[in-house]
């Protein structure tokens, strides 16, 4: 047990993150999480770092914090938070850790405050401190009995460990090699789709019709990301999608999403989406519908895709049958779109552009970045190029190209 | 007092209890235990923000007092999450440089404490985690400007503040030798009043004993201490300018708070530049995550000048060179045998109780509560403050007047002076 937590924790940091020696390692976890944040603690300065610098949050707390909150005071970022993210954006290292759980704790509060309670301020700056990749860094997922329960209807932790061993390919007898492979060739389908130079992605398949305008010369990312100071990592653990950036004015039609979505404490199911010049019109859902108005209200752009990213039946998460009501996993199950703050890694010269600028180039920018799943072996992806040919990408989850 | 007020301690509050039996006996325990921090302790003001200060072990109370304080009109409760193993890591793997290293946001954080309100909780769940560790390097790894910026808020009376304690089974283990949580939480019970019907008027009834004793202390304007017993035979000069008080203090804002819950003791904060003899405690003493043992400490013109100890020595000298003015004394405390600390006859291994459950002194920096003058005038001033118990039945402690009067404050733990 403490070797695989180990190791698990040495992929994180040297694989994930890749802490570089000297840099300061920031990492936000869970209380729950503490076992693994304690094992990131040792291998990161084992990575030579200079300081593991660790921020405990409850979801307790977090309830308590959206009953009682002014509507003004739910969405404020403390001056220390402010100053923390400050200092992350300045050449940190930054791992998260997933994994909730009590996934319903805050089923029955207010969900629209649910959606809105979050340090605005802070996570903007962060998610540009991302985007313009300024920070190495990774999320990765501390099974829990709670998640356990939730996924399997019992408390069964080794059961979900092995399952995300799997996924992560911790049971490989060297998984830094076989992570090194993976990621090349996902890369190898990121050239593939950067050569068809498509205009757009469309989605078929039951209760979606959708197509996803992309932004011309933005390139397709997936296998990692390399800082611009040149440091690679790998940010999310597991990974099995290629994804791009949407142009926020040109998404159209309808999406039935194929996966359960966990939010911050609530379940939204059966959610379906109208999007008409690139917005979210329309938003149904038959649990966590009001959550996921909440979160997009919470700014301008919020009702803007920012992600669109293609898996395939090959995913390790996908062939674990699992829907682990996280969406660090589920999304690497099966192709999905975010709606919210754009990852622009594909896009040149947008460093220190104004939002506006950025919008002005069809890149969203926004508080929030919400993941949710819609694709699966009867959704048919196909990409359209300029000149009006369509050409398939996946059928049957099966890679085309 | 208005510290101590009716404000649904023990009574008609809403609780989160889970449900009837022990388990919500239990729960409505905690829920209670956290009204006491936050309406007596703390004495959390409408509108403030409350920076509460845990190790991750002591979720369940924080959880319960971040509760309590909503519910006592906290605008914004901001829990703080230590994990001593990410301490550990540090101290153990990290290089030198990280020992020191102030991260700006923890220095923000630390200002953003003042106005505000404060509740600490303790109860180490594992008291020997570093103690394999480098104690040079675990004494060292102290961040002494944040440290300097919470003094500044002792000195300028800027926060409202307690310490609480949370039962956990390390800290059971270490106490009874098995980890009996159950009877563990029975004597903080006791200790903190939360087994009486009514725990406020109880605490109004104590803090005004207490403040009786300080009174008459301060009526009899004594020169020095003399304390005596085996191996101890000390004096330590007094202030014009200081008093005595018991823990019931005062903010900057007019805000009554208990900043210590259990607390027993009346206390004053000596002349540091007048200290002789020697020294024995009486009690263990946790520090640094470390438990000395058997400390004996020689004192001449104010000024500790030679630490032995059968255990830890080397915790007690690292923290004594921290910064210059470790060496002298900053506070003295006399407690009898009423104390309810005291007659649990428990070693808690915790500062906050065992030094509530006898007589102690504290080396390190002074309490500006009770000097009124310029710190470092008399006062001492450091970036550290360490109790430790020289208190017992054996111990004899006297008062000596300016014109060598002396007079028995305390015999066989019996308080002497009138009451």
């Amino acid at each position: 047990m403490t070797e695989r937590i180990d190791s698990y924790a040495d992929l994180i940091v040297r694989v994930g993150a890749n802490v570089q020696p000297g840099q300061t390692v920031y990492v936000s976890a869970l209380v729950e999480h503490a076992p693994l944040v304690r094992a990131i603690a040792r291998a990161g300065y084992a990575a030579g770092a200079r300081l593991v610098d660790v921020r405990y949050a409850d979801n307790h707390l977090r309830r308590a914090f959206i009953q009682n909150a002014t509507d003004d005071d739910l969405t404020e970022t403390t001056p220390w938070q402010l100053a923390r993210t400050e200092a992350l954006a300045d050449g940190g290292a930054l791992i998260m850790i997933a994994g909730d759980p009590e996934p319903e704790l805050l089923a029955d509060l207010d969900q629209e405050r649910v959606g809105k309670a979050r340090p605005v301020e802070a996570m903007k700056l962060q998610l540009r401190a991302q985007n313009e990749r300024a920070v190495n860094w990774t999320i990765a997922a501390y099974p829990t009995e709670g998640q356990a329960r939730q996924v399997f209807g019992e408390p069964d932790v080794e059961r979900l460990w092995e399952a995300v061993a799997h996924s992560v390919r911790l049971n490989e007898p060297d998984p830094v090699a076989s992570w090194r492979e993976h990621s090349a060739r996902l890369r190898t389908r990121c050239e593939q789709l950067d050569a068809a130079a498509f205009d757009a992605i469309t989605f078929t398949g039951p209760g979606t019709d959708l197509t996803v305008g992309l932004i011309p010369g933005s390139r397709w990312s997936g296998g990692g990301l390399t800082t611009v100071d040149g440091v690679e990592h790998v940010a999310n653990l597991p990974t099995e999608e290629v994804f791009n950036c949407p142009d926020w004015r040109r998404t159209e039609g309808v999406v039935r999403s194929t996966r359960p979505l966990s939010l911050g404490g609530t379940i939204v199911r059966d959610l379906e989406v109208r999007f008409a010049g690139g917005e979210a019109i329309d938003v149904k859902a038959s649990t966590g519908a009001d959550a996921v108005r909440g979160q997009m209200d919470v700014d301008g752009f919020g009702r803007r895709l920012g992600e669109v990213a293609l898996v395939d039946g090959e995913s390790r998460v996908g062939q674990t049958g699992i829907t682990f009501f996280d969406t660090l996993f589920d999304e690497n199950a099966t192709c999905h779109i975010a709606y919210g703050s754009a990852v622009t890694f594909g896009i040149d010269d947008i460093q220190g552009l104004t939002p506006d600028e950025l919008r002005e180039r069809g890149i969203n920018v926004s508080s929030i970045h919400t993941d949710f799943m819609i694709g699966g072996p009867e959704v048919a992806v196909d990409g359209q190029t300029a000149d009006g040919k369509t050409v398939p990408i996946l059928r049957e989850d099966e890679w085309q190209l | 007092m208005a510290a101590v007020d009716d404000r649904g301690v023990g009574s008609t509050e809403p609780r989160n209890s889970a449900g009837g039996g022990l388990a919500g006996a239990r729960a409505d325990r905690l829920e209670r235990y956290a009204q006491l921090a936050v309406r007596v302790g703390a004495n959390v003001q409408k509108g403030q923000t409350v920076f509460v200060n845990s190790q991750i072990e002591h979720a369940p109370l924080a959880r319960a007092i971040t509760r309590a304080a909503y519910s006592a009109g906290a605008r914004y409760v901001d829990v703080h999450y230590r994990d001593q193993h990410v301490r550990r890591a540090m101290i153990e793997l990290g290089p030198d440089a990280a020992l020191t290293y102030e991260p700006e946001w923890l220095k923000t954080l630390a200002r953003a404490n003042a106005g505000e309100a404060q509740i600490a909780t303790t109860g180490d769940p594992e008291p020997d985690l570093l103690s394999d560790l480098d104690g040079e390097r675990v004494s060292r790894a102290r961040m002494k400007g944040v440290t300097e910026i919470y003094r500044q808020q002792l000195v300028d009376r800027s926060v409202n503040w307690t310490i609480v304690a949370y039962p956990n089974d390390g800290w059971a283990e270490q106490v009874f030798g098995e980890p009996d949580i159950e009877r563990l939480w029975e004597a903080v019970a006791a200790c903190t009043r939360l087994d009486e019907p009514d725990p406020v008027a109880a605490w109004r009834e104590h803090m005004q004993r207490l403040e009786a004793r300080s009174a008459k202390l301060n009526e009899l304007a004594f020169d020095s201490i003399h304390y005596r017993g085996p191996g101890t035979d000390f004096r330590a000069g007094l202030l014009g300018n200081a008093r005595w008080m018991s823990a019931l203090f005062r903010s900057r804002d007019g805000v009554e708070y208990v900043p210590n819950m259990p607390t027993e003791e009346v206390f004053t904060t000596p002349d540091c530049r007048r200290a002789e003899g020697t020294i024995r405690s009486t009690r263990p003493l946790a520090l640094n995550g470390e438990v000395i043992e058997g400390l004996q400490l020689t004192v001449a013109g104010g000024r500790i000048v030679e630490v032995e100890a059968d255990r830890g020595a080397g915790i007690v000298r690292g923290q004594l060179e921290s910064d210059e003015r470790a060496r002298y004394f900053g506070e003295l405390a006399l407690v009898d045998g009423t104390s309810r600390v005291g007659q649990t006859g428990v070693t808690f291994f915790d500062t906050l109780f065992d030094e509530n459950a006898t007589c102690h002194i504290a080396y390190g920096f002074g309490i500006p509560e009770v000097f009124d003058g310029e710190p470092g005038e008399g006062m001492n001033v450091s970036n550290v403050h360490t109790d430790f118990m020289i208190g017992g039945p054996e111990l004899e402690v006297d008062g000596v007047t300016k014109d060598g009067e002396v007079i028995p404050i305390l015999r066989e733990d019996t308080w002497q002076l009138p009451e």
